[in-house]
């Protein structure tokens, strides 16, 4: 009977209920896309540094990994310290500098990865294979696109460009053998990754036994944090992250969007109160004289409060799902622009989906609504009777 | 062509690790010797509060951690500029004379960059011409193409927060009217009897609609006061947090008229569409009969 | 006879920003079960306020109040609400049926309160619209129905819960002549079949029909007759001490 009667009021003014469903449909996916954006960024970063399985990463003492151009001498050494622990399952090291390919009468310039092939953690194979000789190369569509060539051509590269000579420390001719999408540059980043052998020669001296950054594995059942701290002390002259400092790094650098994300998402659940609160209170008013009535006859004022609830209540679980479609499409449209920060990786969102966080999101909207109508629905069903019916019978 | 040789500005003395806490204690920066005759450096307000320094105390400068260093007395305290590309960096920014600098960093006869004033806009076209065709190992860009290219990050940030502002003024509008549809439902019974005793229905729809620009303008007078003290708050944080004099909100002329206009608009709509509606049913119906 | 309602010394005042409006003046009465009693008197007099009062949907001032052999003038929210859906049966001027309900559930509303299960009310429901002639309207909302058939569903759901004590606020006033007529004689068969019945009425037939007529002018009765129906003889029931003579 509560439920006809809670139906039946939000069906008496179809135009006004349709816009309240609308205005808390805006409010929950303002607030979806909050939550989507307090968490996403972390998370999303968190699955990029975990998408090949390396839980650390050694860069030089007191760098970020390729925060700086700076380098770790005595690499060689220093794989083999790793790859002696028996808790390390693969050491995989990474040396970047730049190559040049001549095109068009324009040199072309991309980053390069040198890798060991076997064990890398950079990139993914699209079409071709590893390269696994000497003179092989493989290389993104952004390098293809922009140097002319494609899988199985053969390329000119250079290293080690000195600006003022003008010259190159290393030439050499490459086989394209692979191309490739490297997991941590941005989408439209020019990038290669050759044998890290053959970028430290093309390098120079100054390349010889060093490399910008090594990424270690663990075997299953080490505790990472441990390990880190191990290495940390072991090995002087680099700092050791862990995927979970690196998150407290892009938390820090990227706190302004958390925060952003906070003061929105609360405004948004504010806005959606009031209005509820505002439309509870309006439909209330226009059924004073009824709710007076039925306190006259006998009906509690919990059970009316209850009824009045229960409108609230349908109004919230109808627009959640509205909300939380619209909230869905206007994060992906937000996620686009965000996209285009210079150099982000290409697989990070800002704003990502996650079940949990959404739920929680609605449920706090749903509940939010529900308490609204709390306070104007007492209220109306408090009013002296007597007086009310009289009030209700002049006006 | 004026060329700044003095002094030049210079990132990272291997203090603090990008991203790292700016509260680490620089390593490399150890009182002196009060017995050497010491060039001067300047630093920035956050590496002297991070490190308790003040001027005229004596630190030794090393390019790396146990490398001997110069000790140099420090001259003065620079406040940080209020640049967007500094946030979020837990950099400490150090001046040395040049010479000092790449004697310590074993530069040689090297600098990154000049900076080069011209005479006037002319000029500099002529002069970045020039030094282009001849130059030996380096180039010259125009300051204002260099600030187009590191504002992309910025550029991005403020799309998103235009698109933010696009989606809050959407459900702004949605929200105003279904509240004005509620108000204005609320005196059906008054529009009722306005109608029955002979008040024409453009001077209902009148009465409400001036009813409603008279909410929206003083809504919107309250909201600029709002949002000028949310802009002051949210500038007093992120200063704070980010320690920089960068202002992050900037509440302008321009952004309070265009939310009164918006918000004036918005409210006119709404309140005559809701109006409309109600001076379109018989008045009877209004009185639920 | 079994008293159902006992007054003694009632008294109402509004306060009127920093007036004080006395509604009822120290007003004292008994009603026996099953008494047809009607309350007349000129607008303002204090018959709305003294109905009020009996339903326990309003608290005295002063003096008390008994129904059914308990004293109600200073129940809590909670206990008079439980006492107006079970000892009370109110009908109102205008009808006050809940529009969005039909006439069925209208009658069901106060057997939900009261814990009926959803069959039992049901069939309870449509025993009373056949009582007041509405066994085949059941399923017509409010707005399709007359207001003398309006009326009819709102004495029904009045006698829901079987109540000690059936109020009226002026049943008649919103309907016309021959309509009134007929809420008349629904009135006096409910007397009949045992219900005690307190009518507030401007309409002289409706207090023709009554059993005992109280007359009240400003907030004080200023007589009570019991009217013999066979002979329409008139008998005092007990005239209420003149102002002077308290």
């Amino acid at each position: 009977m509560l439920a006809t009667l809670a139906l039946a009021s939000l069906l008496r003014h179809r135009t006004r209920t349709v816009l309240a469903i609308l205005g808390v449909a805006v409010s929950a996916a303002m607030l979806l896309d909050m939550v989507m954006l307090s968490s996403g960024m972390r998370e999303s970063f968190r699955g990029l540094l975990l998408s090949q399985g390396f839980q650390l990463r050694l860069s030089p003492r007191g760098t970020l990994p390729f925060d700086t151009e700076a380098t770790i001498r005595g690499a060689d050494s220093l794989l083999a310290v790793l790859r002696a622990r028996p808790t390390v399952a693969v050491a995989s090291p990474v040396l970047g500098g730049q190559l040049h390919f001549p095109s068009r009468g324009a040199t072309v310039t991309a980053s390069a990865l040198g890798v060991e092939p076997a064990v890398q953690g950079d990139y993914e194979l699209v079409a071709g294979r590893q390269p696994t000789a000497a003179n092989e190369i493989v290389a993104n569509d952004a390098t293809l696109r922009a140097i002319g060539h494609s899988l199985g051509d053969t390329v000119h590269a250079a290293a080690g460009y000195d600006p003022q000579l003008r010259t190159y420390s290393g030439e050499r001719t490459l086989r394209i053998v692979g191309r490739v999408r490297f997991i941590y540059l941005a989408l439209d980043q020019r990038a290669v990754a050759l044998p890290i052998g053959t970028l430290r020669a093309m390098g120079g001296p100054a390349s010889a036994d060093r490399i910008s950054l090594a990424m270690v594995k663990l075997r299953p059942g080490a505790e990472v944090e441990r390990e880190r701290a191990a290495l940390h002390a072991l090995l002087p002259r680099v700092t050791v992250t862990s995927t979970a400092q690196a998150l407290e790094q892009v938390d820090q650098r990227l706190s302004y969007f958390r925060q952003l994300a906070v003061i929105l998402g609360s405004v948004s659940l504010v806005v959606g109160f009031l209005l509820v609160t505002t439309l509870v209170t309006v439909s209330v008013n226009e059924r004073i004289g009824e709710i007076a009535v039925m306190r006259a006859i006998g009906v509690h004022r919990w059970r009316i409060v209850g009824q009045i609830l229960l409108e609230s209540s349908a109004l919230m679980v109808i627009a959640a799902p509205l909300g939380l479609a619209l909230g869905l499409v206007t994060a992906r449209w937000l996620d686009s622009i965000l996209a285009r920060f210079p150099g982000l990786p290409e697989r990070i969102d800002f704003f990502l989906f996650q079940p949990r966080a959404a739920w929680t999101a609605l449920g706090l909207l749903v509940i939010s609504g529900i308490l609204a109508g709390v306070y104007p629905s007492w209220r109306s069903a408090s009013l002296p009777i007597a007086v009310t019916l009289r009030q209700e019978a002049v006006g | 062509m004026r060329v700044n040789h003095r002094f030049v500005c210079l990132l990272l003395l291997a203090v603090a690790v990008r991203g790292a806490p700016a509260q680490q204690t620089p390593r490399s920066i150890a009182r002196g010797d009060p017995q050497d005759a010491p060039r001067s450096i300047t630093i920035d307000s956050r590496l002297a509060a991070d490190a308790s320094l003040h001027v005229g105390d004596r630190v030794v400068v090393a390019a790396g951690t146990g490398e001997p260093g110069d000790t140099v007395v420090i001259a003065a305290i620079t406040q940080r500029r209020a640049d967007p590309a500094e946030i979020a960096r837990g950099e400490y920014r150090v001046r040395l004379h040049l010479g000092q600098l790449q004697s310590l960093l074993g530069y040689g006869d090297r600098v990154d960059r000049f900076a080069i004033a011209t005479p006037s806009a002319g000029a500099t076209a002529d002069a970045v011409a020039r030094i282009n065709a001849s130059a030996f190992g380096f180039q010259a860009h125009r300051s204002a193409d260099v600030a187009v290219e590191t504002s992309k990050t910025f550029a991005v940030v403020s799309r998103f927060h235009r698109a933010i502002g696009t989606i809050t003024i959407v459900a702004s509008a949605i929200f105003l009217l279904c509240i004005m549809l509620l108000k204005v439902d609320e005196r059906r019974r008054d529009v009722a009897a306005l109608r029955l005793i002979g008040c024409t229905e453009r001077t209902i729809v009148g009465s409400v609609v001036l009813e409603a620009a008279a909410i929206a303008v003083l809504g919107s007078l309250f909201g600029v006061v709002v949002g000028g003290t949310a802009s002051f708050l949210v500038n007093r944080h992120y200063q704070a947090v980010y320690r920089t004099p960068l202002r992050f909100s900037i509440v302008t002329g321009d952004i309070v008229l265009l939310a009164v206009a918006l918000a004036l608009v918005l409210g006119i709509v709404a309140g005559w569409l809701a109006a409309r509606r109600l001076v379109r049913t018989p008045p009877l119906a209004l009185f639920g009969r | 006879m079994t008293a159902i309602v006992e007054v003694r010394d009632l008294a109402r005042e509004y306060r009127m920003g920093d007036e004080r409006v006395p509604a009822l003046r120290g007003v004292t009465f008994t009603v026996h079960q099953p008494e047809y009693v009607a309350i007349v008197g000129p607008s303002g007099c204090g018959k709305s306020t003294l109905l009020n009062l009996l339903g326990v949907i309003d608290r005295p001032t002063s003096g008390t109040v008994s129904i059914a052999g308990e004293r109600v003038d200073q129940l809590d929210d909670a206990r008079a609400t439980e006492f107006r859906l079970r000892r009370i049966g109110f009908v109102f001027q205008r009808f006050y049926l809940l529009q969005a309900l039909s006439a069925r559930e209208n009658v069901e509303l106060p057997l939900a309160e009261a814990g009926m299960s959803t069959r039992e009310r049901r069939a309870r429901a449509l025993e009373l619209l056949e009582y007041v002639g509405l066994g085949r309207r059941e399923r017509h909302r409010p707005s399709q129905l007359s207001g003398g058939e309006q009326q009819r569903v709102a004495i029904a759901r009045a006698l829901a819960n079987r109540p000690a004590l059936l109020l009226a606020d002026e049943p008649t006033g919103e309907l016309d002549a021959r309509t009134g007529a007929e809420m008349i004689a629904l009135f006096e068969r409910l007397n009949r079949d045992g219900t005690t019945i307190v009518v507030v009425t401007h309409d002289e037939d409706l207090a023709r029909a009554a059993k005992r007529v109280i007359h009240m002018r400003d907030g004080t009765i200023v007589d009570d007759v019991r009217v013999d129906p066979a002979d329409r003889r008139v008998e005092p029931v007990g005239l209420a001490p003149e102002p002077h003579e308290r």
